[in-house]
């Protein structure tokens, strides 16, 4: 079966980026550029699939109007670097060439690296159970990453530039510190050591996860009803995770995709519905500023974040201050 | 009548030159190996590999065909006949692989290890690990088997590993980005992917004795079976270039678009070529220039041919 989205990878590194590098200079890094390309294409999909869908339920059933949303520009440019740009291509480099070396060298030591089709050999060959499997080893993983960066104040301190956003949309889901995307990717490397996670073997189901969890943001009101919201995450259910009284160590909904974890452990809120977003004690900065303003407050916090509490005069950096809305 | 028994004969002529037998594609990107009917470009099977197989090496009893799948850190066992897996033995990085031709060695390229690995066929022991930066990509022995060279992509050099004493003896620039190496008339040629064509190297002490210009980003080069035509796939430019194996001079180039990359011979001549980025294997008639696309999986890179199918 032809793979439109893989033909159309290759002819970007056929006819655009192998000239270039052959230009430059750089033709060691064609396989990674091709892995780049396969990455954007896909995200350029992603971009489209979820504008298509996500942007029609925003202006039927808004949460919330603003008179003006300059605010959420800042996340369509997030969007764009995390799914098109540069970072897909650091992880790529970075990541994928590491956990390969690091793999290697554990096999090299007696430890073969375990996979899921290694304890579970029908998977192979069969790509949708295989995958369901990884998903659901991978979103578990995330669910205690995610918790965790609640938990701990410097990592707050860096994740907090996610919840800063008061006007949550579809494209606030790659809202993120930099510090606090690398330290996923190396949590991500982990876990795929650990399980060996398959480099850009489900691109199109991996599509499916990216969408759901940009319209787990969605200014919308849906729900997907009693059952289905204990299924799958829903706008609903995320949207109270980004609510004012549950930033920091307070939160609940940790989940990214599935809300199991939530429920297994005792962090689901299914009860609060389409609350106000945003992070009280965040600086101006950090909600309204350029990505450049953005980032920087994000490492001023955690250097902040980062000195004892005892020399501070401050209140945990995770705790909340009630200050403006509280529909909540 | 007449024209009735011509088209016959054209009928005859074509069956008895289509090839037939089996091609094993393998798919680095679908973590897979197609195994296409040679005689009309069906796919037959499709046999699941673990993550990222790139290069493949025939066992020296002919009983095996050795997959390296690099990103899976395992060797996958085929029965070069059915397809069927034999099994799957760990290994680090299994990038590139090859058997010496006296059938003792087997040489591993682990390209994002940084390291080559020979082996002991006899007991598939590890012998010596050569750490060499970077990027080991592709090999070719002396016909003796006393040495291998191994080109280093990452760093612009030829590597040269003695295999009776185990030892490097020399690591020398012989060209930007170098890939594919063959062993042709006493000389090492390289490609060169990052210029446009091959490095003459002296497989004494590594100097560079002349340059050839097959097309830009030459990247692999085969000899066919006759040994009368040299071709070079330039990735950059989109050709095969055949040459002259004597005179190194080019007698052809033809378009391949789609990233050439391996090639395989088949008994009536043909060259079965994977395209990277096409998802296809092109066949290609070197005497009339015609080409044949078949369809397989993501990003095709080694291709080994069983004409006889058995």
């Amino acid at each position: 079966m032809i793979d439109p989205f893989d033909l159309t990878a290759g002819w970007i590194e056929e006819h655009a980026l192998i000239p270039l590098l052959y230009r430059f200079d750089m033709m060691e890094w064609e396989d990674v550029a091709y892995g780049w390309a396969l990455v954007a294409v896909y995200g350029v999909v992603q971009v489209f699939l979820t504008l298509a869908i996500c942007l029609p339920l925003e202006r039927w059933r808004p949460v919330e109007r603003w008179p003006d949303n300059r605010a959420v520009a800042v996340d369509v440019f997030y969007t764009l670097l995390s799914r098109i740009g540069i970072l897909p291509l650091v992880t790529f480099v970075l990541f994928y060439k590491l956990q390969v070396m690091l793999s290697g060298w554990l096999t090299d030591h007696g430890y073969v690296p375990p996979t899921l089709e290694g304890f579970f050999p029908f998977l192979l060959g069969r790509p949708v159970p295989t995958f369901l499997l990884y998903v659901i080893i991978l979103d578990f993983s995330d669910y205690w990453r995610h918790r965790f960066s609640h938990v701990f104040r410097w990592w707050w301190a860096l994740h907090s530039l996610h919840h800063a956003q008061r006007q949550m949309t579809f494209w606030s889901d790659d809202r993120n510190h930099l510090l606090d995307d690398i330290i996923a990717s190396l949590w991500f490397l982990v876990v795929g050591l650990l399980i060996g996670v398959p480099p850009l073997q489900f691109p199109v189901l991996v599509l499916v996860l990216r969408f759901l969890e940009s319209l787990s943001h969605a200014n919308a009101r849906v729900s997907f009803g009693w059952l289905g919201e204990r299924l799958l995450i829903s706008p609903r259910f995320h949207r109270a995770h980004h609510g004012i009284l549950a930033a920091g160590e307070r939160s609940c909904n940790y989940g990214a995709v599935l809300p199991w974890w939530d429920m297994m452990f005792g962090t689901a809120d299914f009860g609060r519905a389409y609350v106000e977003t945003g992070d009280p004690s965040a600086s101006e900065a950090l909600v309204t500023g350029s990505y450049i303003a953005q980032q920087w407050a994000g490492l001023k916090r955690f250097a902040g974040a980062l000195v004892p509490r005892s020399v501070r005069s401050h209140d945990r950096p995770g705790a909340v201050r009630l200050v403006g809305r509280t529909r909540e | 009548m007449t024209r009735i028994l011509a088209a016959a004969f054209l009928l005859i002529s074509a069956a008895a030159a289509q090839a037939h037998g089996v091609a094993f594609v393998i798919n680095s990107g679908s973590a897979s190996v197609s195994i296409l009917d040679m005689s009309t470009g069906a796919e037959l099977r499709r046999i699941p590999a673990l993550r990222e197989p790139h290069h493949w090496a025939l066992s020296p009893d002919g009983k095996s065909l050795i997959i390296g799948d690099s990103a899976g850190n395992q060797l996958l066992f085929l029965d070069p006949a059915t397809g069927d897996v034999q099994r799957r033995v760990p290994c680090a990085d299994p990038y590139q692989l090859g058997f010496s031709p006296n059938g003792k060695f087997l040489v591993v390229n682990g390209l994002a290890r940084n390291q080559v690995d020979v082996y002991d066929v006899a007991t598939y022991t590890l012998i010596k690990r050569f750490p060499l930066s970077s990027m080991p990509s592709h090999m070719a022995y002396a016909p003796d088997s006393s040495m291998v060279y191994v080109s280093l992509q990452g760093t612009d050099k030829l590597a040269a590993i003695d295999l009776i004493r185990m030892a490097v003896v020399w690591v020398q620039p012989t060209g930007k980005t170098p890939a594919g190496v063959l062993w042709l008339n006493g000389r090492v040629l390289v490609a060169n992917m990052g210029e446009d064509g091959l490095s003459v190297v002296d497989p004494v002490d590594g100097h560079v004795e002349r340059r050839v210009h097959t097309g830009r980003g030459a990247h692999q080069l085969f000899l066919s079976p006759d040994g009368h035509t040299l071709y070079v796939n330039n990735r950059v430019e989109g050709t095969t270039a055949a040459l002259d194996p004597a005179t190194l001079e080019i007698r052809r180039t033809y378009a391949i678009s789609g990233g050439p990359d391996d090639i395989s011979f088949a008994p009536n001549g043909d060259l079965w070529i994977t395209q990277r980025f096409a998802e296809k294997v092109a066949v290609l008639d070197p005497r009339t220039g015609v080409l044949t696309h078949y369809q397989v999986g993501r990003s095709p890179h080694g291709i080994f041919l069983n004409a006889s199918g058995e």
